[in-house]
C-alpha cells in the first residue's frame, strides 16, 4: 500500500499493478493515520478493461479514482469535469462538453497569459470549505494532455465555454447555470456519496462567478476571458448579482 | 404510479436536479432538472402509488390554479419521469 494526499485528504491505496504508484508520484505522502483505504478487486478491473482494450494498470487507475470520488465527498470533496489553470493564487474552472475546446483554451491561456499553469487539465477535485468558499486542488488524474500539478488554489470563477465567430465573454444568466454544471458534476455512486455532492453543487453554485464564453481559437479569446474573470476581487458576486 | 427508489432528489441553486443513486448510478445516467411543482409531485409519488387524477386532486389542494393547467403540469411532470425511467 501506499499514500497519497489529494484535497488535503490522505488515502491508502493497495494496488495490484504499478502503473497507479508512477501516475501518483507528485502526491505521495508519509502520513501513516489515513481518511481511507482504496483497493480495486479484479473483477472491477476486467469490467473496466473492456475485454482488454485498456490494459490492467490503466483500468485499475480509474476504478481507483472512482472509489476515491466515492469517499471523499464525506470530506466535503467531490469531482468536476474541466480544466483549471491557476494564476497569481486563483483558480479559473473552464467547462464544456467533450470537443468543443477545453484543451485548446488551455493552450491558449498558457500562451498568453505569463505565469499561468493548468492545475489540473481534467478531472480537478473540488474541496468546499467551511465559510462556503471553494478550493480546486490538483489529482493525479489529469486527461490525455497529462497536465496538471499538486496544488491547490482558491476557486475565483467558472466558465462555460462555447465555439463561435468572435470572442465574446458575459455572465451566465441564473437558470442556464445548473443544467450546464450538472453534466460535469460526477454524481454516480451510492446515495449518502450522491446526496453529499448534491449539497455541494448547491454551495458552489453561490461561491463564484459564472461566466460563458463564445470563442474562437485565436489569442485573443483568452485575453477576452481573462480580463473579464480575474477582475472579479469579491467571491460570489457578479455582475449580474449587484 | 411510484417514484422509483433509486432515486434522490435535492434543491441546487433555484431548482431541483434528481439523479440515480446505487445500482441504478452505474447502469442509467438520466438525471432531471424539476421546479417547485416538479418537486411537489416527485414528494407526492415518493410517499405513496398514485394515479395522474390523484397528482391533480393532490397539486390543487397546494396551489391556486384551474384544473386544466394542474392537469397539464402534471402531465408533463409525468412523462419527464417516466421517459427517465424514474416512475415504477
Amino acid at each position: 500500500m501506499f499514500v497519497i494526499e489529494l484535497a488535503g485528504v490522505s488515502i491508502g491505496i493497495r494496488n495490484r499493478y504499478p502503473f497507479i504508484e508512477r501516475q501518483c508520484r507528485a502526491f505521495l505522502s508519509s502520513e501513516t493515520d489515513v481518511a481511507f483505504v482504496v483497493e480495486v478487486t479484479p473483477e472491477e478491473i476486467a469490467l473496466e478493461s473492456n475485454h482488454g482494450e485498456y490494459s490492467d494498470g490503466y483500468s485499475e487507475s480509474i476504478c481507483v479514482y472512482r472509489h476515491i470520488c466515492e469517499e471523499i465527498a464525506a470530506y466535503n470533496v467531490f469531482l468536476i469535469h474541466g480544466s483549471v489553470i491557476e494564476h497569481e493564487g486563483a483558480a479559473y474552472a473552464f467547462l464544456a462538453r467533450s470537443g468543443v475546446g477545453k484543451s485548446t483554451h488551455t493552450r491558449l491561456w498558457l500562451k498568453n497569459i505569463p505565469a499561468s499553469r493548468v492545475l489540473n487539465g481534467d478531472k480537478p477535485l473540488l474541496r468546499v470549505e467551511e465559510d462556503g468558499s471553494v478550493t480546486a486542488c490538483g489529482t493525479p488524474w489529469n486527461g490525455k494532455e497529462n497536465w496538471g500539478e499538486n496544488i491547490s488554489a482558491p476557486l475565483r470563477a467558472i466558465c462555460f465555454l462555447e465555439r463561435g465567430e468572435k470572442n465574446e465573454i458575459r455572465a451566465a444568466e441564473e437558470e442556464e447555470i445548473l443544467p450546464r454544471l450538472m453534466h460535469q458534476v460526477y454524481l454516480r455512486g451510492e446515495r449518502e456519496s450522491v446526496e453529499r455532492r448534491l449539497v455541494m453543487m448547491d454551495a458552489l453554485m453561490r461561491a463564484v462567478p459564472y461566466y460563458v464564453l463564445r470563442c474562437t481559437i485565436s489569442d485573443e479569446a483568452a485575453l477576452v476571458a481573462y480580463r473579464a474573470m480575474s477582475k472579479i476581487k469579491e467571491r460570489g458576486k457578479s455582475d449580474a448579482d449587484q | 404510479m411510484q417514484i422509483n427508489k433509486d432515486f434522490t432528489i435535492q434543491k441546487v441553486g433555484g431548482a431541483y436536479v434528481a439523479v440515480p443513486v446505487g445500482e441504478t448510478s452505474k447502469s442509467f445516467h438520466g438525471m432531471v432538472r424539476l421546479n417547485e411543482t416538479g418537486a411537489f409531485l416527485w414528494k407526492a409519488l415518493a410517499k405513496a402509488d398514485m394515479t395522474e387524477d390523484a397528482l391533480v386532486d393532490a397539486l390543487l389542494e397546494e396551489y391556486d390554479v384551474a384544473r386544466e393547467i394542474a392537469a397539464r403540469d402534471v402531465h408533463r411532470v409525468v412523462t419527464l419521469l417516466a421517459e427517465n425511467g424514474i416512475l415504477v
